[in-house]
């Protein structure tokens, strides 16, 4: 006598199912996926190592006056060797300043403080913001209506123009010239950090660390900060290239980074009226701030569409 | 038939309105009336102890006025010349209260009359067809304006204009290539020095001074900054000035005995300071921001000085630095009003100006008694004694003698820059009705007594005069409302015959009234039309030594 066996449930091939895999590595497989912004990575890592690098890969000390080093007068144009330019005279790649200075080692110098502006000035913002966006989401109130109707007024003046008002009180100079910039930044992130509060603290999850006895604190660093932290990421890379335009601004009127300082808004504010003359000290750093800021958006832009969980189902990896 | 009323009256209608037409005066009337010359003016201080150099200005008769001085000034006639002691008529100054109406609209008797001032566009003058000397050939003068050089350039390129002021140095080379252009060499003598006010620490030290004076390499200044011609100077004053270049010369660069100097003073590693300028180009600093660098840097490698460049407001930078309260090195220089040395060393190390803090009495005293010796000669000794304390305490550094340029289309016949003063418009010639000449910015009013900003004085140029005025090719004075001005034996008196039958730009006749009341406007503080555009009247000021009749 035989005795049936009991069919047994066929199990799914487990090797079929794909593992369930962290936020991080699908924002990564994305973000990889998005040609634009790899080419924003690549320019944006070459512009640190340049920034990184600068003493060794610049030529020149960006404030060297090369009278009576070289046989060389202001302005003289790019000389380039391979491109049918004399041997016997010095290699200038970008050429002569009007203060008879290598014009590509102050541009390479530059890197330097167009990156440094961008990350301290958005850095800076970005912590003042979170900090009142949090405190003006989790409390409500007045304290809400107070802190947000003065992000209002800030954000009712064009950026540039409060930023020049600020430098206008607090007297020019690149220090002076980055809180502007960075107070102007601050309520875009404050905003974004709100609203991120508002829409987690009525959370079930966060009703739940209320009933387990967790602070405000813990609460808003623990689970509304990481809940927030995508928007920010975005919203600051692409603040990054705004601070850094809005420096170079500031430093073509005067009232940025002032004389020697290698940066860019202020070779630019220096020899603006060469352009038909000697152009070349114009494209350069003009040049250089277009390309760092393009860097810095198509960054922004990919992280953007990397991060954003409505295209987590049916992102095609165009930008 | 029925019409035939109407026609009629249709026909006396016309008849009368073409009438009175016809009786019409061409113009509308003035608002006010000329005086006819009876009571001779005069504007008079009570004494001599107000320390300028006019006593009394009175009309002797018609067509002669008489100017009595409180000391001899041999540049008498030199600053007389000058285009803020032009004439306009009594009435016009009566009437308009001496403000008002006569900053904008000038009366004179120049070549040309105001038409029309479009604010932020162009000044439009017409021909005066009554003018006393020759007539422009042509109708329209038009002044324009545009700060930046390439600017200026390009519109004279494309032919939009017919003559530029101010070329930028770097545009030499193409100016002076192009066929299509005239380059015309602008030999108004000029200075810029590096100052520094002895009341703040450390230039309060006169061996930091000396160590700046000769850790500066101003050759080096001069050749890259600088268009060729351009020379450094040995003296404050150009050599073309008689008794500008005597006495020992400037000291020659030595950084190494300059640093020394500086650490006997107490600075062996430098210090830290600024230096102060306006971006405003002048002859005499055709790129104030790349000069200013170039200090910063020389200044850092010399002498182990940080300095930090600061870019200020042209009218705040001149009043801060004339006043003596710039704590730091400033950039400034100094164009030629008139062809004399009073000009340059008398208005920067008189007793009055405290641009450079405490003033010395060894400069400005030998420079009192030389300003009243009318034979250069005579006077080359002291002027000797004067350029040697300048060059022991140095108050400044004197930096560089900058050549500037003017340029003009090719089809311009006699197209001109003066040493002195604007350009004669009314002597040149483009072929065409209309000129139209590009400065450097808006005039800030064109009532020329009481302003001193280039741009204003060279359209009040072209429709008001003085009694005399510069030549255009040298500082020689030539007559123009006045046939001639001839003083008395010791020089304390001058008596100015004017021309006869001399016109206003509003019909009215110049006579001796006319000259006293201009200048009174100007020189007399207590005098109702004092007012202006400012009120200060700085050339009245300066030139003459103060203005009289001031209320403590």
């Amino acid at each position: 006598m035989t005795v049936a066996q009991p069919e047994v449930a066929q199990l799914p091939d487990t090797s079929l199912v794909s593992k369930p895999s962290s936020l991080w590595a699908t924002t990564l497989r994305r973000f990889l996926k998005r040609r634009s912004a790899l080419v924003g990575m690549g320019i944006l890592s070459t512009l640190i190592l340049l920034a990184i690098f600068a003493p060794v890969i610049a030529p020149y000390d960006p404030t060297q006056v090369l009278i009576g080093i070289e046989d060389v007068r202001k302005r003289t144009a790019p000389c380039i060797h391979l491109l049918g330019c004399p041997l016997d005279q010095p290699q200038h790649l970008m050429g002569i300043d009007g203060n008879v200075r290598d014009q590509l080692s102050r541009v390479i110098y530059g890197t330097r403080y167009s990156l440094f502006i961008g990350f301290t000035t958005v850095g800076f913002a970005i912590i003042v913001g979170i900090i009142l966006g949090a405190v003006a989401g989790y409390l409500g109130g007045w304290v809400d209506n107070v802190i947000m109707r003065v992000m209002d007024v800030l954000l009712a003046f064009p950026s540039l123009l409060l930023a020049i008002a600020i430098v206008a009180v607090l007297g020019p100079g690149l220090e002076n010239a980055l809180l502007a910039i960075g107070i102007v930044s601050i309520p875009a992130y404050a905003r974004v950090m709100r609203s991120s509060v508002l829409s987690v603290k009525v959370t079930e999850y966060i009703e739940a660390s209320k009933a387990l006895g967790a602070g405000p604190l813990r609460i808003l660093i623990g689970s509304v900060l990481p809940n927030a932290i995508t928007p920010l990421i975005v919203q600051g890379t692409l603040g990054i290239a705004t601070a850094i335009l809005d420096a170079a601004a500031l430093s073509f009127l005067g009232l940025g980074a002032q004389p020697p300082t290698p940066e860019w808004g202020t070779m630019l504010g220096s020899e603006r009226n060469q352009v038909f003359t000697a152009p070349h000290l114009v494209f350069f750093p003009g040049l250089a701030i277009m390309i760092t800021v393009l860097a810095f958006n198509l960054l922004g832009d990919g992280l953007r569409d990397a991060l954003d969980p409505r295209l987590s189902s049916g992102g095609t990896g165009q930008a | 038939m029925k019409r035939r009323p109407f026609f009629i009256l249709l026909g006396v209608l016309v008849m009368v309105s073409v009438t009175m037409a016809a009786c019409a005066p061409a113009a509308p009337a003035l608002p006010y009336e000329e005086i006819a010359y009876d009571e001779p003016l005069v504007v008079a201080a009570d004494s001599c102890d107000y320390g300028g150099k006019i006593k009394e200005i009175r009309a002797l008769d018609e067509l002669t006025v008489q100017f009595t001085m409180c000391k001899p000034d041999p540049a008498f006639l030199a600053k007389a010349a000058f285009t803020p002691f032009s004439i306009q008529p009594r009435e016009y100054i009566e009437y308009t209260g001496g403000t008002g109406e006569i900053l904008e609209h000038p009366i004179g008797t120049g070549p040309f009359m105001l038409d029309e001032w479009a604010r932020g566009d162009s000044v439009i003058f017409k021909r005066f067809d009554d003018y006393w000397g020759d007539k422009p050939p042509f109708e329209t003068l038009v002044f324009r304006w545009a700060t930046e050089g390439a600017a200026r350039l390009l519109e004279l390129q494309s032919g939009t204009v017919d003559q530029i002021t101010n070329l930028s140095p770097d545009d030499f080379a193409t100016v002076q290539g192009d066929t299509d252009l005239t380059f015309l060499a602008v030999a108004n003598p000029n200075i810029l020095y590096l100052a520094m006010t002895n009341t703040f620490t450390p230039f309060d030290d006169v061996n930091v001074r000396k160590a700046i004076a000769m850790g500066i390499d101003r050759q080096r200044i001069v050749e890259h900054f600088y268009p060729v011609g351009s020379v450094v100077p040995d003296y404050f004053t150009p050599c073309s000035i008689p008794n500008g270049c005597v006495g020992e010369p400037w000291y020659e660069f030595d950084a190494e005995a300059a640093r020394a100097l500086l650490a006997d003073a107490g600075y062996p590693d430098g210090f830290e300071t600024s230096i102060f300028y306006r971006d405003v180009f002048r002859g005499y600093l055709p790129e104030p921001g790349l000069v200013a660098v170039e200090f910063q840097t020389q200044l850092r490698d010399n002498l182990g000085i940080e300095a930090q460049v600061v870019v200020m407001e042209s009218g705040e930078f001149i009043d801060e630095s004339t006043q003596g309260n710039l704590d730091g090195f400033y950039l400034l220089g100094w164009g030629a009003d008139y062809p004399h040395i009073t000009n340059f060393l008398d208005f920067h190390f008189s007793a009055a100006n405290p641009q450079y803090g405490d003033v010395h009495p060894e400069i400005y005293e030998v420079l009192e008694e030389a300003s009243q010796i009318g034979d250069a000669a005579q006077a080359e000794s002291l002027y000797i004694q004067a350029n040697n304390a300048i060059r022991d305490l140095v108050p400044m550094v004197p930096i560089a003698h900058g050549s500037s340029a003017s340029a003009a289309l090719a089809t311009v016949e006699n197209a001109h820059f003066r040493p002195f003063g604007a350009p004669l418009f009314g002597r040149t010639d483009p072929g065409k009705d209309t000129f139209v000449f590009m400065q450097n910015a808006e005039p800030i009013s064109l009532y020329c007594a009481d302003e001193t900003d280039g741009e204003s004085l060279a359209p009040c140029q072209q429709v008001i005069e003085p009694l005399l005025g510069y030549a255009i090719d040298s500082g020689d004075i030539e007559p123009r409302l006045a046939t001639s001005c001839t003083p008395n034996a010791d020089s304390t008196v001058w008596t100015c015959s004017l021309r006869e039958g001399v016109k206003f730009h509003d019909g009215s006749a110049l006579d001796a009234n006319d000259v006293v009341a201009c200048w009174a406007a100007g020189i007399d503080a207590s005098n109702p039309y004092h007012v202006g555009n400012t009120g200060a009247f700085e050339y009245f000021s300066y030139l003459w030594d103060g203005l009289m009749n001031l209320e403590e």
